[in-house]
């Protein structure tokens, strides 16, 4: 056990134990703990094994920059165990290992490592062809990183919306600086951390120096008092979008943040040197250690050598020693001493420093699972190591701290401009966004004092910003520089096994090899090593690699510049991306009764219809065929109401009705309706429907079911555009619909009202107000399935009423679905927009020339169609018959029409007909084909070829009287079927 | 003859009481009553009408109905019930029982004058109320609703759980945070059902009028859509 005694403020609550598994294995730890400071405390050092070459890892940063300790939890796969909260029972597992982590079968790709170079699979794989589907299974066997379980139950995942006026991402000293700053100014305020607790380095970072955890305890209170915060703890911003919106993702969701101004205090992240073994379980962040220490109150190595370039690694050196460890000397990059407390605090404990030198290289134990101990070189003026120095220093541990950089991923996103700064080696912000603003560490700001004021400065900004009561920070003069990042932290070995990217397994040798094969630019290298394109998207090594192409190409660091920063700058889990699922349906006021009558529903767009209505016994074709014949021959009764439901009035409504459609409606007579066509500018039908002329200046007229929205919004703007007197209604919600069609229905309706229904008082397209069950309702005499109809029109609330009202009226009244309205028009040949059609069909291709009336000074699309007469048209859709005693398989809708082997067109309907008796449908064929009587080829499924008839439609009733019939002739046809 | 609520059925799937309002079937209780967190309420049954154009306001005016002189703002009328004006030139009037300025002004708009063009208002009418409103209109809506965000009787026009809504905050009559909300009633049971959900999950639930309109009687029994 490693555990320390009680540290001041540690994130660990010793009275609360916790049991967990690894590998099987119990052990303990504490509430408060990551998996990783709970197995690191039980002396657990291999926590995983790397992606490529299957090396033992154990902690490198133990902050979410790198996945050396990927772990699974049952269904949950990918836990980072350095951030994962500790849970009781959990039974955890390694994602990347073949056996168990102490005996990995795949460790024997470590010793075939330089056969397997950076890029070998760009060119290893692909011959011979006939190896690769091999290849494949082998690799993705290989590259898999846990196993899914496809029968894990469906998590629900709130989607979650905030607004704020100031945003502050990462709760370090400077952004907790500024939360204070815009919260005591009256801003509402969110102060977002990736950590457990706010705090950042103020939690870990300490050395001698008290001042840390005091400032932190004081300014944990202030923001506890301070109304305006709200603190959210473990969340980090994972992607900025416009208008200063971010997402943030805690554990169970993500929250969509809009904030009035954001600022970014995100810090920055330690950064490793690169020397051979520099991956080893036991090598890690200086920052590292300190959390393991002052966080978790564990000791994170017994005999520690500290590798640094910075103040930094003094203080983490201090922090080691104040926790036990032996420290056997400071490796400092550096020729120049160090001239800080910190330094001089070392020297007081009598702990050597080893100026101007590197780790040459970690010496790994016997068993290969650890360090027991590092070879020191002198550096040379160029960096290079000076290999003839060698010293051994025994330890079993390295703490690094070379340098930082900067997180700043959030801030390329909202498009800020950066600039590398040499002084301090790090990018820092050069101009950004309105409303958007950075401190501390990621604005190269170091000294904790600084931090502070530039925390307040940044707060100030955006109170300005939000033009709220500001007022400008004390501050003082800035302390003299320090570079807190060495140049060139990479130490050559010609053995290799220098790790860059530890996600990769990427070495310094990598990056050799890809500038030699021509991939020398930031964003080619990126994509020939996949440096930065692991799980930790860069974190841990895009810095190091940038400064190894630099020094390849003898160019500056800015010079080259970074690669693109895209969201999610962490991954986010797929739950949390498709959260809770908004699908809006949208029903009809009758659905209930629908529902209760057995019907089967379909999406039509996005209402809910009735398909058919289900009977026992009975197939849906039977059922299907039975409400066909029921409307053929009495009466069926279909809900309409996602029919879009329009009405416009005033002076211009019927300019405006002229203009949009292409046929005549000045001359509609009130009382009566016509079929109605839009297109647009390009002449290609996009909706139509019925208009019916209400009054001298108003009408009423119905849209497709799915152009409601749109055909509103269109005129909405036309309206606007030509400036016209009239206003306009969508009513397709508010009024439902419904059709009592078929040879009965006259004398069934004239049973529940008393509106005249006879020829002359109510012809055929005529339009009624009038009472029906009582419910005022606008009646429209209209045939679209071919029968004597009229479509009911009322108020949603009185629907159901009406509805049963008729039901009741009379025992034939069927109700009827989609699928029987299908078939009913198709036999009438009706089209429907949208099946029948597609985004270029126009009216001349789709046999409505009868409906454009040229004449007129304008309407959408004319000039268009004017243009296409003067051209032949490309198809025609025509009706087409397969003979009745044909019986075998029937061609489906988008079969495809074929003629000498190539496609010549498509069905776009086709049903088998119970009046005719026989296959029909509609098709799109190239126009020499239409003419009646012409024999075309279908291929169905399977590829078989039918054959088929072209006809003139309509298939049934040709003259269209059974729309128009007299009450005398529909009692006469009535008896006759009645006798048949 | 019976008006339904586009909601009707959504409640009758719930432990529901039912009562009359203004000829239509409404929950008197629907379980959730007594919970004070988050309720969701069905004000359908409410009268309710519209009317837009460029001589709305005047018109309403003339008919001494106050209006709003602020876009998308709403005030209320001396007998509980409301008018909102959406955007400039339409309007929203619903009466709290037992109000009368819905049914003088729809009798009225069988003529309306030039520049009047009456809207038919069959919406679902919904009341969330409680001290986790905040938290479900944060899951289901990206605007900020909350009190304070917006300027004073607000009228939202704005999407909620994907589908257009209208939004006023009411909290100053009531002594929690709530809320109004209309949509199209082809979308009501979509969105009750949706907030209903979340609403379970926060702790809350589905609530009868008598919560707000404690002197409104149970019809007893639970009455069908035809009742």
């Amino acid at each position: 056990m490693t555990r320390l005694a009680p540290i001041a403020g540690e994130w660990i609550d010793r009275s609360h134990a916790i049991d967990f598994e690894f590998e099987g294995r119990p052990y303990r730890g504490f509430a408060g703990d990551t998996i990783t400071s709970a197995l690191w405390a039980s002396g657990v050092r291999v926590l995983g094994r790397s992606f490529k070459y299957h090396r033992p890892r154990g902690v490198l940063s133990l902050a979410n920059h790198d996945v050396n300790a990927l772990v699974a939890d049952g269904r949950s796969l990918h836990l980072r165990a350095d951030v994962t909260a500790l849970a009781a029972g959990m039974r955890l597992s390694p994602v990347n290992v073949f056996g168990t982590l102490a005996r990995d079968r795949a460790h024997l790709l470590d010793r075939f490592a330089r056969f397997l170079p950076v890029g070998f699979y760009y060119k290893a794989f692909f011959k011979p062809k006939w190896m690769f589907p091999h290849w494949e299974r082998a690799i993705r066997k290989l590259s898999g990183l846990g196993k899914l379980d496809f029968d894990a139950p469906r998590g629900r995942t709130p989607n979650r919306h905030a607004f704020c006026d100031v945003l502050v991402i990462g709760a370090g000293p400077s952004g907790m600086a500024a939360a204070l700053g815009a919260g005591r100014a009256g801003a509402r305020v969110i102060l977002v951390d990736e950590n457990a607790r706010i705090g950042g380095s103020l939690s870990y970072a300490r050395g001698t120096d008290a001042r840390p955890r005091e400032l932190l305890e004081r300014m944990n209170l202030d923001i506890a008092a301070c109304t305006g915060i709200r603190v959210m703890p473990a969340t980090f911003a994972a992607g900025y979008y416009a208008d200063r919106s971010f997402a943030l993702v805690d554990q169970d969701k993500m929250v969509k943040v809009r904030a009035r101004s954001v600022i970014v205090a995100t810090g920055v992240m330690e950064q490793p040197a690169a020397f051979r073994h520099n991956d080893l379980p036991g090598v890690m962040l200086a920052s590292a250690a300190q959390r393991l220490i002052h966080r978790y109150a564990v000791q994170p190595m017994q005999s520690a050598v500290v590798l640094t370039a910075n103040t930094e690694g003094y203080v983490a050196a201090l922090d080691l020693h104040a926790a036990g460890v032996q420290v056997n000397t400071i490796v400092d990059l550096r020729a120049d001493a160090e001239e800080s407390d910190a330094a001089r605090a070392v020297s007081e404990q009598g702990i050597g420093i080893m100026r101007r030198s590197c780790i040459f290289e970690a010496i790994v134990t016997p068993d290969r699972f650890g360090v027991r101990a590092v070879t020191v070189c002198r550096l040379n003026t160029d960096d290079s190591p000076d290999s003839a120095s060698r010293t051994e220093v025994p330890c079993d541990g390295v703490a690094m701290s070379v340098g930082f950089a900067p997180a700043n991923g959030l801030l390329h996103q909202a498009g800020a401009r950066m600039l590398f700064d040499e002084g301090i080696q790090q990018f820092v912000p050069n101009g950004l966004p309105a409303g958007v603003f950075a401190a501390g560490r990621v604005n190269g700001v170091y000294d904790l004092t600084t931090r502070l004021r530039d925390g307040e400065r940044a707060a100030a900004q955006a109170l300005e910003h939000l033009r709220m009561p500001w007022s400008a920070p004390d501050v003082p003069a800035p302390p003299a520089p320090r570079c807190p990042s060495f140049a060139y932290p990479i130490v050559e070995h010609p053995d290799g096994k220098n790790f860059v990217d530890f996600d990769e397994d990427l070495t310094v040798r990598d990056f050799a090899r890809a500038a030699q094969e021509g991939f020398d630019s930031s964003e080619l290298l990126k994509r020939y090593t996949t440096v930065g394109m692991g799980p930790s998207q860069g974190k841990h090594s895009n810095m190091n690699a940038l400064r190894i192409l630099a020094r390849i190409r003898g160019r500056s660091i800015g010079d080259l510049g970074t690669t693109t920063a895209r969201p999610f700058i962490h991954p986010v889990p797929l739950s949390h991306l498709a959260g809770r699922g908004f699908t809006p349906v949208r029903r009809t006021p009758l659905q209930c009764l629908h529902e209760r009558a057995g019907a089967v529903f379909m999406q039509a767009g996005v209402w809910l219809r009735p398909e058919y209505y289900a009977r026992e016994g009975k197939s849906k074709t039977e059922a299907v065929t039975e409400e066909v014949l029921a409307v053929r021959r009495a009466a069926g009764l279909i809900d309409v109401g996602t029919l879009g439901k329009i009405e416009v009035s005033g002076p211009d409504a019927c300019e405006l009705l002229e203009r949009v459609y292409t046929g005549r409606f000045q001359n509609l007579k009130v009382g009566m309706t016509r079929y109605a066509v839009m297109l647009d500018e390009a002449g290609v039908i996009t909706d139509d429907g019925v208009v019916a002329r209400l009054g001298e200046q108003r009408f009423y007229f119905t849209t497709t079911t799915t152009g409601s929205a749109s055909v509103y919004r269109e005129l909405q703007r036309y309206i606007a555009q030509w400036r016209l007197d009239c206003g306009i209604v969508n009513l397709t919600g508010a009024m439902a619909a419904m059709n009592l069609a078929g040879p009965r229905s006259r004398e069934i309706l004239a049973k529940v009202s008393d509106m005249p229904l006879d020829n002359n008082a109510f012809p055929y397209l005529g339009a009624r107000e009038g009472v029906i069950a009582g419910v005022v309702a606008r009646v429209l005499r209209v045939g679209f399935v071919g029968e004597l109809g009229f479509e009911i029109h009322l108020p949603a609330e009185l629907a159901a009423h009406v509805w049963d009202t008729l039901l009741a009226a009379d025992a034939a009244v069927t109700p009827f679905g989609v699928e029987a309205q299908r078939w009913l028009r198709l036999e009438k040949g009706h089209i429907i927009i949208g099946q029948d059609t597609d985004g270029l069909t126009t009216p001349l291709e789709a046999a409505l020339e009868w409906v454009l009336k040229m004449d007129k000074p304008f309407f959408v699309g004319q000039r268009s169609v004017q243009a296409m007469r003067a051209r032949p048209i490309k198809h025609k859709l025509i009706g087409f018959v397969f003979p009745p005693a044909y019986s075998g398989p029937s061609p489906k809708e988008c079969h495809l029409v074929i003629r000498e082997g190539e496609i010549a067109g498509r069905i776009t309907s086709v049903a088998y007909s119970p009046t005719l008796k026989q296959i029909i449908g509609l098709a799109m064929v190239a126009p020499e084909m239409a003419a009646p009587g012409s024999l075309f080829k279908i291929r169905v499924d399977g590829g078989t070829m039918l054959e088929a008839e072209a006809v003139a439609a309509p298939f049934y009733d040709p003259r269209g009287e059974r729309q128009r019939m007299s009450l005398a002739q529909l009692q006469a046809r009535y008896r006759s079927q009645e006798v048949a | 003859m019976m008006r339904a609520s586009p909601l009707h059925d959504c409640l009758a799937r719930l432990d529901t009481q039912w009562g009359r309002l203004n000829d239509m079937p409404i929950a008197i209780s629907a379980g959730a009553e007594a919970n004070t967190s988050l309720q969701l309420l069905d004000l359908s049954a409410l009268r309710r009408t519209g009317l837009k154009g460029p001589g709305a306001a005047s018109w309403l005016q003339s008919r001494s109905v106050c209006v709003p002189e602020r876009a998308n703002s709403w005030s209320g009328f001396a007998d509980g019930g409301l008018i909102a004006r959406l955007g400039r030139s339409e309007f929203l009037l619903e009466d709290a029982p037992p109000g009368a300025v819905v049914s003088a002004v729809t009798d009225a708009l069988v003529a309306p004058a030039t520049g009047v063009y009456p809207v038919l208002r069959q919406d679902a009418a919904l009341m969330v109320r409680g001290e986790a409103v905040d938290e479900l209109l944060a899951q289901t809506c990206s605007i900020d609703l909350s009190a304070g965000a917006l300027e004073e009787r607000a009228v939202s026009l704005t999407m909620m759980a994907g589908i257009s809504v209208i939004v006023i905050d009411v909290s100053s009559a009531h002594a929690a945070p709530c809320y109004r909300i209309w949509c199209d009633g082809t979308y009501g049971a979509y969105l009750w059902e949706t907030l209903l959900e979340i609403a379970v999950e926060l702790g809350g639930g589905a609530a009868g009028l008598n919560a707000i309109y404690p002197d409104l009687q149970a019809s007893g029994g639970n009455a069908s859509i035809q009742s």
